[in-house]
């Protein structure tokens, strides 16, 4: 074992000691830390600060416990299915596994260091803290316990993974039983949310609500044991903390001595896991999993080989309306499009005020900057060939971006045409809507490269995330600011629906000074390979 | 052909290159040796211009961002960078639109034959090895008859076939008239066809050889870069 504590602490202690070299990311923990300590003197000081739970429902937060659990359950078993879960690093394949230690304590070992970065991933419960007191008055044993159950849910998830790829390994037919077993369990639910609203006469969010306090709901696996935990606390049963720790561990130790019955060769089986996790981050690092690629297996005929279009910069537009062919074949309008047309129809039918439009049009925006800022000219500036190609930066920059341009319009007018027709706001407001949405897509295109020119061989991260923070607030002030101004000072009421023209107008404006302000960038800016180190 | 005068390149207070100046004519395979973080592939990507400097180079008479030096050399990574989403072929068809290209079709099947991916034209670049990669890399650099040649570590993860081929087509380029500049750590690989060689030391070129001057004073080029790394170290 002395190899492996020296492994764990040594680790711990570099990583503490390499924080001196890099004093953005110390000044972003201690700031964690600051949060933390201010959230447990908030939980120790001002605990008893109201007597009695104000308008508190436990439920709710039964229904958040059980949101994480189900989520987590599904994740981890359909990765079971797959490739297992993997409580190692490729270093421990290649450090560990073939040095002369006990495999049981190289599993132990994993164990550990899993449970580690689970609690310090979780850290976030902690700040809420004064949430958790505001709204249900919880003492700190509660909110600890809370914290307890949610590191615990993860690490048996984890373990939870690793015992289905061991069952369902190389075996259809097992795995098939698993996939049953899964949807069954959720069709139950299912089922039981509509008895519940049949049989009581409730809307469907107070009946997710009974069920999730109901008794026998308790013993459904993952999240039912985790409220079964939380209730017990909440309520001073002994026995029901009990049960449900009993559950956890129980089927924890089973998976384990499975794992580690007869010469505890599990080596194969966190192998294919591992590697893969590997490669997810490598890909992550390598800008390969950046949105607009898909993992399914494409299939290329003899007349799709070619780009077929295209002469010096305006082959990248051709390109990637080639690579958007492999992933949707209506090039522009694909799987993402469709959902978010549905989901703005289905918001559509159930919405009917301006304001809840315009927060269908903020949540799309937000999903947008993702697929934008991290979609083709993120990729493309992450090869060397836009900046080899003999052609102007600006030609290349405007045939690079051309797709990601397009792209937001088409959408736009697709997603917000479906909010029209389900009657979510009137047919003028929802084609300025669509403007918008185009709009802000022109404008993330432009914080694309306004980034890769601020950023572009900035090393570090913390760094990187801070100014990309303030360039997205300063970009995105003037068109908002415009919005409120016109709309209060100018608009009389019967023209309200044109509130997001001058919004539009901006962005548009904003667009396209950042273009042309930044038209030289592939001559003055730094290629860096992904996130890889700037000097070998 | 390449000149490169006083480049100098710091990332913060790191100085990857520095006041590096050599050239690189053409017919002659030049090399860039040194031990891991020597700054040779910093210095290659200036070169290539991906990255900023100070001081200048010059690949046939232009400054390497103009558009005239893009148009004469040709870059080959250490590291192959390609798209996931496009075919072998479609990788060289891209680089010909790009470089406006005419008649390179024939070109791209000798290319790919030589290096054995006349079969995989139909396969995208996410379903290729590390080697398949490398040899695609190596042909989309090579398509377009670049006059400098720059290549980075070019033979790692390449079959004995492929380095055999890398090899000829190396000594091809030379007799062509071509300028190579090859970046590598792998002295054997290249000791059969080098002309120049210049050895690099914690960003600053520590000596400078011409292999005939080498051979007249009977030394051979691994002697000389462990003596004067050995050297350099002490």
């Amino acid at each position: 074992m002395k190899a492996l504590s020296y492994l764990i602490f040594t680790q711990i202690k570099n990583r503490i000691l390499s924080l001196k070299k890099k004093p953005a990311l110390l000044i972003f923990y201690i700031i964690i830390f600051l949060f933390v300590i201010g959230s447990i003197v908030t939980l120790l000081f001002f605990g008893k600060a109201q007597e009695s739970k104000p308008n508190a429902d436990d439920r709710v937060l039964f229904l958040f416990i059980c949101g994480f659990g189900l989520l987590y359950l599904y994740t981890f078993i359909v990765s079971g299915l797959s490739t297992g879960s993997s409580l190692f690093s490729m270093a421990d394949v290649g450090l560990l596994f073939v040095a002369p230690i006990s495999n049981k304590k190289i599993l132990f070992y994993g164990l550990i260091s899993t449970i580690g970065k689970t609690i310090f991933a979780s850290i976030f419960i902690i700040y809420q803290i004064p949430n958790l007191k505001k709204s249900f008055d919880y003492s700190t044993i509660e909110v600890l316990g809370l914290f307890f159950i949610y590191i615990v849910m993860i690490v048996f998830c984890q373990i939870f993974s690793i015992g289905i790829y061991l069952f369902s390994n190389g075996n259809q037919a097992r795995k098939n039983l698993v996939k049953t077993l899964l949807y069954g369990f959720f069709g139950v639910l299912a089922f039981s949310v509509y008895m519940i609203i049949q049989d009581r006469q409730v809307d469907i969010l107070e009946a997710a609500k009974i069920l999730v306090d109901s008794k026998w709901f308790g013993y459904a696996p993952v999240a039912g044991w985790s409220i079964m935990f939380f209730k017990g606390l909440l309520e001073g049963t002994v026995m029901q903390i009990a049960i449900s720790l009993i559950l956890f561990i129980g089927f924890s130790v089973l998976i384990i001595s499975l794992l580690t019955a007869h010469d505890a060769d599990y080596y194969e089986d966190v192998l294919y896991s591992t590697e893969k996790t590997f490669q997810m981050q490598k890909d992550y690092k390598e800008g390969r999993n950046l949105s607009g690629t898909v993992n399914r297996k494409i299939k290329i005929k003899d007349n799709e080989n070619g780009i077929g279009k295209g002469k010096g910069a305006s082959v990248f537009a051709y390109k990637h309306m080639l690579e958007m062919k492999r992933v949707s074949r209506f090039v522009f309008i694909d799987s993402a499009t469709v959902f978010f047309a549905a989901g703005a129809a289905i918001a559509g039918h159930y919405i009917k005020e301006d304001v809840y439009g315009y927060i269908v049009l903020s949540v799309l925006v937000y999903l947008q900057f993702f697929t934008t800022v991290l979609g083709r000219l993120k990729i493309e500036l992450i090869k060397p060939f836009i900046y080899l190609v003999p052609e102007s930066s600006f030609k290349k920059l405007i045939a690079a971006s051309f797709t990601s341009l397009i792209k937001p319009c088409i959408d736009g007018f697709i997603i917000f045409g479906a909010f029209a027709l389900t009657g979510g706001a009137s047919l003028p407001q929802c084609f300025l809507m669509a403007l918008a949405y185009s709009s802000t897509g022109a404008v993330f295109v432009g914080l694309t490269i306004v980034y890769q020119r601020v950023l572009g061989g900035q090393p570090s991260k913390i760094l990187q995330a801070l100014i990309s923070m303030i360039l997205f607030i300063a970009i995105f002030t003037p068109s908002i600011a415009a919005t409120v101004l016109v709309s209060i000072l100018i608009l009389p009421d019967s023209l309200k629906f044109l509130t997001l023209l001058p919004f539009v107008i901006v962005n548009y404006i904003c667009a396209f000074i950042i273009f042309y302000s930044c038209r030289n960038l592939l001559d003055n800016t730094e290629y860096s390979e992904g996130m890889s180190l700037p000097v070998r | 052909m390449l000149v490169v005068s006083n480049v100098t390149k710091k990332y913060g207070k790191l100085v990857a290159n520095d006041n590096v100046t050599f050239t690189a004519e053409g017919g002659e395979v030049s090399l860039l040796l040194g031990p891991n973080g020597a700054g040779k592939t910093t210095l290659i990507k200036c070169i290539s211009g991906l990255l900023r400097f100070t001081g200048s180079i010059e690949i046939c008479g232009y400054g390497n961002k103009t558009l005239q030096a893009k148009r004469y050399f040709g870059y080959i990574p250490e590291v192959p960078a390609l798209y996931d989403m496009l075919t072998v072929w479609e990788h060289l068809e891209f680089i010909a639109r790009a470089y406006s290209l005419e008649n390179w079709e024939g070109r791209a099947d000798q290319l790919l034959e030589r290096f054995e991916l006349d079969d995989k034209k139909k396969k995208l670049g996410r379903e290729l090895s590390k080697g398949m990669q490398q040899k695609l890399s190596i042909c989309c650099g090579i398509l377009s008859e670049p006059k400098v040649i720059l290549f980075d570590e070019p033979m790692v993860g390449l079959d004995p076939h492929a380095i055999k081929e890398l090899k000829n087509l190396i000594v091809e380029q030379k007799q062509a008239g071509n300028a190579v500049l090859i970046s590598t750590h792998m002295l054997d690989s290249v000791a059969d066809f080098w002309d120049s060689t210049n050895i690099m030391m914690d960003g600053k070129i520590v000596d400078r050889r011409k292999r005939r001057e080498m051979e007249a004073a009977g030394e051979n080029l691994e002697d000389v870069f462990f003596r004067i790394t050995k050297r350099e170290n002490d």
